[in-house]
């Protein structure tokens, strides 16, 4: 059990006696990090409320590793080298990745420009307020359907930033993190970390706000994160659902065959 | 109003204007954004099948329908008319809701109609219906062949492809979801 089991306005965390179940790993993590351990990992049971459908489960396992120093690109080389290296182990072909970005990948969809999109360019659904809303109804309905093979996703919008560091690129600000996508499931996500402890608190602050305005209840703020979010050194880390890498090589069609023994 | 936790197989939800049900849902999520529940529906009135993605925190709407299994009376020009063995009330179907389920209704069969806001809007004939040939070419005896076809007139004046065994007055038992001859039966 933890004190803080998530900032991300999505995650539910699961309760158990008073006290609440990870989300994943990274919070404790990152402390070992800012402990002065420049390398490390953890595979482990994780658990989210409210999840529950092919690709979802309450309890899931996972994988987290961060690298102090180390760039997303590198990052992206040891994920695919471990996706390719699991895939052969299952007597399968290396999968031939591709790189692109969001901003690609929903102009080829649907021939809009994120970067450029207001709400009602992404979506005319009455309930899509915020930009957000109306991204996620784009991504749900016209993207993710159409997504195929082995791709690296980068340029991630700045406000789906969770715990990762952000960026201008060019001409619209995007997290520095990218996810792993394997016919359109999602297997794993990175960040080049946030190492502002200021900026963190602001983001508690933030998703907390959303969370109380829909009604539910806010994440405690894990002070001692912050504490340690704020004397990390540049650092990569990534999280991959096992479960759903075993299923989506094996060809599975959810997670639920591939439970993997905690 | 219905939850994005209520939807499962056969429920039943009213959507710009027509009653549909839900034949298919997957929970999707991802990875930084708000839970949806990818569901595929089917026009009640239509057949039309549309996918849609309800957000968690969105609600759909009940639908005014109900389905009654009612004994088929008697045709008009205009209507079938057909008893609720529950309270013996008649409603009179129109020959164009009642579609190509005239082929399958003889008297006292149960169709399933349904009711969408009081109306009847569709008829069912039952899966497995038996009736008598009236008119056929002469049955070639004991040529059993599977393959070979002919067309046969039924009693309500459907047309079915039956063996060449088969002879007028003889009894056959349909599967109405294909029009198709299963097997002779003993009247």
């Amino acid at each position: 059990m933890v004190p803080s089991a998530a900032l991300e306005e999505h995650l539910y965390p699961l309760r158990a006696d008073g006290g609440l179940l990870r989300t994943s790993p990274e919070f404790a993590l990152k402390r070992v990090i800012a402990a002065g351990l420049p390398r490390v990992y953890e595979i482990g049971p994780c658990f989210r409320g409210r999840e529950a459908g092919p690709w979802h489960g309450s309890e899931f396992l996972m994988l987290e590793w961060y690298r102090a120093g180390a760039a997303l690109e590198d990052l992206a080389r040891e994920a695919t080298d471990l996706v390719d290296a699991v895939a052969v182990a299952l007597g399968k072909p290396p999968l031939p990745w591709a790189h692109t970005t969001v901003r690609a990948l929903v102009l080829a969809a649907c021939g809009v420009d994120v970067a450029r999109a207001a709400v009602a360019d992404l979506s005319s659904h009455e309930a899509d307020h915020t930009w957000d809303d109306a991204f996620f109804r784009r991504w749900v309905d016209s993207v993710e359907p159409s997504l195929r093979g082995a791709l690296v996703v980068s340029g991630w919008p700045a406000s789906q930033a969770a715990l990762a560091a952000v960026r201008s690129d060019g001409d619209w600000p995007v997290a520095r993190r990218f996810e792993i996508i394997v016919d359109g499931v999602e297997l794993a996500n990175a960040f080049e970390e946030l190492v502002d402890g200021r900026e963190l608190q602001r983001r508690f602050v933030q998703s907390n706000a959303a969370r109380v305005a829909s009604g539910e209840p806010p994440h405690p703020v894990d002070l001692d994160l912050i504490d340690a979010v704020g004397r990390m050194p540049p650092t990569s880390g990534i999280a991959v659902g096992i479960d759903r890498l075993v299923a989506v090589i094996e060809g599975w069609p959810g997670i639920a065959r591939g439970r993997v023994p905690a | 109003m219905y939850q994005t936790s209520d939807i499962r197989k056969g429920l039943k939800v009213e959507m710009d204007g027509s009653p549909w049900v839900v034949v298919e849902f997957m929970f999707v999520k991802p990875g930084k954004g708000t839970a949806f529940t990818r569901t595929k529906f089917r026009n009640l009135l239509t057949g039309n099948v549309v996918e849609r993605n309800i957000r968690t925190g969105e609600t759909l709407a009940p639908t005014d329908v109900e389905e009654l299994e009612m004994a088929f009376l008697y045709s008009d020009d205009e209507s079938f008319h057909f008893m609720n063995g529950e309270d013996y009330s008649q409603v009179a179907v129109p020959r164009s809701v009642v579609g190509d389920a005239w082929q399958w209704l003889k008297e006292e069969f149960i169709g399933r109609v349904m009711f969408y806001k009081g109306l009847p809007v569709s008829v069912e004939a039952p899966t497995f219906v038996e009736l008598e040939v009236v008119q056929t070419d002469p049955g070639v005896r004991g040529n059993t062949a599977t393959g070979t076809t002919k067309p046969a007139t039924l009693s309500t004046g459907a047309t079915v492809q039956v063996p060449l065994f088969i002879d007028a007055g003889t009894w056959l038992k349909i599967d109405t979801r294909t029009g198709e001859y299963v097997e002779r039966v003993k009247r």
